[in-house]
């Protein structure tokens, strides 16, 4: 039985935060139209509905504060009271306060009665007026009965009587009754005493009224709602009974009733009630809309994208089997499967595909008050908020865009007379977007603010050695260096950004959900951060290649061709590793070399050329075996630090195949590339040569590129 | 029509089919009056029925009590469809307005306490 109100009370907390999250959205919307009539009744649908299903699962202290709030915007409502942004601030404040106390409900945290207190000493200044309707608080509810505070179930004696109108008005008593069952357990009693003689019986009218004992956790609020549409046509008390507290055990213990007592049955005499608890929801059992979308636990949705991941991993093998068999009725089940696994693999993506509305808004509370503590105005516009993502991505792009978004406000939106001096709108804005691109998405943070200034990052990496003083650098590569660790222009560190830490994080996650990052720059007229996301993180499309003995995954979105190395190519080359793919030099890393797998000599080799960050790279393979569902698995905690393989994946044949990640891999080459050049840059410069020679091979262990490789490449996308 | 009341030598049928609300209110009352009136046991038939509403229900209960303190029967002929004893139960009817039908007794109680 707790479990079931747990339940219930869980399913209120999840529904009341994504609410808290329309309302913000409403509130800052409301900041920038004042006059718009619907936002206002938005905002008090939702502090409605908030303190409603708050005060039904017993949240009363919540319930009894939304419901002060509730009553600034029913005066808003009425046009007694403007929308000035001294209550949008204040409501912001508040909802932060209800978020508080719902986390205080679910066990985390404590919510701040000072606060709370003191906001509503604010709204009540704001009103101009004391609360209203001080019975429905739960400080002057019926203090009598301990467990309306406590949030038990209580027992409520309804009386309902309908006046001589109410079945010509097209209400239906036996409906409301129903509908009063779904609150809670329910003893109806009908009356029949004023029933009159049959010849005398009015036909139209209801003769009948009802004497009820409702147990539920629900208000007297709760209660008269759903005699709410029928109040002008009935008699309706509704009185706690006090004296009868409900034990939830007493319940469990009521023994089943021989069905010798069936004859004579007397719903007022029985004392089993209802076991169901309050099916939470009346919107949700009542309007077929929304029996549309179910809420599944993300867990749930976890383990089944799991299982779908093992299927395709056995449905793999199977086509490996019924190949080796050449088996014609093998093959051809093992085709139909592979068809059928490849629609369920994209359905259950599908699944957890959410869109990433509810990130993109959640930043406009963030924009709107960086703007205040920073002066500066600043509005935030979105697109593509409906492009849907893995929900594990979704979870790990929040800290990412805010973190790029505080330095568009700290560091990139000028002040309003510094923008009025250069000639712009006083107002800056920023431009939040997503959009599909192949296996990917671009989420993109713009603004329209100074721009970074490339010399002064130039110095800056100079100045913390992170480039060496003459380095030739193209603008890309300088953008590049903001997102290095501890590295911030930034002279003064303010409380919004400046610590160097927030760019390093961007790097980070972005990494770590094997994106990539693109920054684009002009003085004066803004900066644009790109991310390039993968759609999903569970299974991806890969091509499987073979290294000797070794399989690996490369993934499919990277992959651009495949072309054939010939020892006579490699030999053009002068034993550099650069390829010349239709007159575009294309340097490659070895896997063989680079993973220090036997030599073998071989007569043809394959290139993959995968699109890097850092430009293209071709990888050299011995075969490329086609294409592959790659289910992607950790690696487990010992191989964390391995970075530039992003997971194993199992094959058909039961042999693990390590998913490379050509980002990483072109990155590590390059680093150790630049390492061994700067050694041997200087031991060169000692000698008097500028140029340094050509580190190449295998016996330099990972050193595998060639000089020319950083150069070709050294052009982002 | 769905309320009719056909007569033999023994006994009336009334039928109810369908739908039983305030429409047919009048009807339903006129038709009960006369099966009163006729002297005869009066039987009442709600197999095709699909609802009952309060009207309804207090009209079978009133005829029903004056047909007892008559002295001439008044009972259920046939099943009675599940959703008009499942209402009965949830209207608050201690049993349902028309007795005579064990079947039908049991499967209000089971209504009612459930």
């Amino acid at each position: 039985m707790t479990e079931t109100i747990d339940k219930y009370k869980q399913a209120f907390q999840e529904e009341a935060r994504e609410i808290l999250v329309e309302l913000e959205a409403s509130l800052l919307e409301l900041n920038e139209n004042r006059g718009d009539k619907e936002l206002v009744a938005r905002a008090f649908r939702a502090l409605h509905t908030i303190k409603g299903s708050g005060a039904m699962f017993g949240f009363d202290e919540l319930a009894a504060f939304t419901h002060k709030l509730e009553n600034a915007f029913d005066e808003v409502r009425n046009g007694r009271l403007s929308v000035t942004s001294e209550l949008v601030d204040l409501s912001l404040a508040a909802l932060d306060q209800i978020k508080a106390m719902l986390e205080e409900s679910a066990g985390r945290g404590a919510a701040n009665r000072i606060i709370s207190a003191e906001i509503l000493a604010k709204v009540q200044r704001l009103t101009g007026k004391p609360e209203n309707r001080p019975a429905e608080t739960p400080a002057s509810a019926p203090l009598a009965c301990p467990a309306v505070a406590s949030g038990a179930a209580l027992d409520w004696l309804v009386r309902f009587s309908p006046g001589p109108d109410l079945m010509r008005s097209g209400a239906n008593p036996l409906l409301l009754l129903r509908e009063l069952k779904q609150l809670g357990s329910l003893r109806v009693q009908a009356s029949m005493a004023a029933i009159p003689p049959l010849r005398e019986l009015d036909p139209e009218r209801c003769y009948i009224a009802w004497d009820m004992v409702l147990t539920t956790a629900a208000g007297r609020e709760a209660i008269s709602d759903v005699f709410i549409f029928v109040a002008d046509s009935c008699e309706l008390t509704i009185e706690p009974a006090c004296e009868v507290p409900v034990e939830p055990q007493r319940i469990e213990s009521v023994p089943e009733q021989a069905s010798s007592e069936a004859a004579s049955p007397v719903a007022a005499e029985s004392n089993a009630p209802e076991k169901k608890f309050p099916p939470w929801g009346r919107r949700a059992s009542d309007t077929p809309d929304n029996a549309s979308s179910i809420r599944v636990p993300a867990a749930k949705l976890d383990q089944f994208v799991n299982l779908v991941g093992e299927l395709v991993t056995v449905q793999a093998r199977l086509v490996e089997v019924a190949a080796r068999r050449e088996d014609p009725e093998v093959v051809a089940v093992a085709e139909e499967i592979e068809r059928l696994t490849t629609a369920l693999r994209e359905n259950s993506i599908s699944i957890r595909m959410l869109p990433i509305r509810g990130t993109f808004e959640r930043f406009r509370r963030l924009v709107h008050d960086l703007a205040r503590d920073l002066h500066k105005e600043v509005e935030l516009t979105l697109e593509g908020a409906d492009t849907e993502l893995d929900k594990s991505v979704i979870d790990q792009l929040n800290d990412p865009l805010m973190h790029l978004i505080r330095n568009s406000m700290d560091h990139g939106i000028e002040p309003p007379e510094a923008r009025l001096a250069a000639k712009k709108r006083s107002g800056a804005s920023i431009h939040l977007s997503a959009r599909h691109s192949g296996a990917s998405v671009l989420i993109s943070v713009a603004d329209d603010g100074g721009g970074i200034d490339a010399g002064a990052v130039r110095e800056r990496a100079i100045e913390k050695g992170l480039v060496a003083g003459d380095a030739q650098l193209t603008e890309a590569e300088i953008f590049a260096l903001i997102l290095a660790p501890g590295f911030s222009t930034a002279r003064q560190v303010t409380d919004v950004s400046g610590r160097g830490v927030g760019m390093d994080v961007v790097r980070r996650k972005v990494d770590a959900l094997r994106g990539t990052i693109e920054i684009a720059s002009q003085p004066g007229r803004g900066t644009s951060v790109t991310l390039r996301l993968p759609l999903t993180l569970a299974i991806i499309d890969g091509l499987l290649v073979r290294v000797g003995q070794a399989y690996f995954v490369l993934p499919l979105a990277s992959t651009l061709e495949c072309i054939e190395l010939t020892r006579r190519d490699i030999e053009q080359a002068n034993g550099k590793h650069v390829a010349n793919v239709r007159g575009e030099i294309i340097p490659y890393i070895r896997l063989r070399e680079y993973f220090n797998l036997p030599i073998e000599q071989l007569e043809r080799e394959q290139i993959m050329v995968a699109e890097t960050e850092e430009g293209r790279y071709g990888f050299v393979v011995d075969q490329v075996l086609g294409d592959h569902q790659t289910v992607i698995k950790n690696l487990g905690r010992f191989y964390r630090h391995v970075d530039l393989v992003s997971g194993a994946t199992i094959l058909g044949n039961g042999t693990v195949a390590l998913i490379l990640d050509p980002q990483r891999l072109v990155r590590d080459a390059l680093r150790t590339l630049a390492a061994g050049k700067r050694r041997l840059g200087k031991t060169a410069a000692a000698r008097g040569n500028g140029r340094a020679p050509v580190a190449s091979g295998s016996n330099a262990g990972a050193v595998v590129l060639v000089e020319s490789a950083a150069a070709g490449g050294g052009a982002g996308p | 029509m769905p309320v009719t009341l056909d007569q033999n030598e023994n006994f009336c049928v009334l039928r109810l089919e369908g739908e039983i609300d305030i429409t047919s209110a009048t009807e339903l009352k006129t038709l009960l009056l006369q099966g009163l009136a006729s002297g005869r046991e009066l039987r009442v038939d709600l197999e095709r029925a699909t609802d009952l509403d309060v009207t309804a229900m207090q009209l079978l209960w009133a005829a029903e009590r004056e047909a007892r303190r008559s002295g001439m029967g008044m009972a259920l002929t046939g099943r009675v469809p599940k959703e008009i004893s499942s209402a009965a139960g949830d209207t608050g009817f201690e049993r349902f307005p028309v007795p005579g039908n064990p079947e039908l007794a049991a499967d209000v109680s089971r209504e009612v306490r459930k």
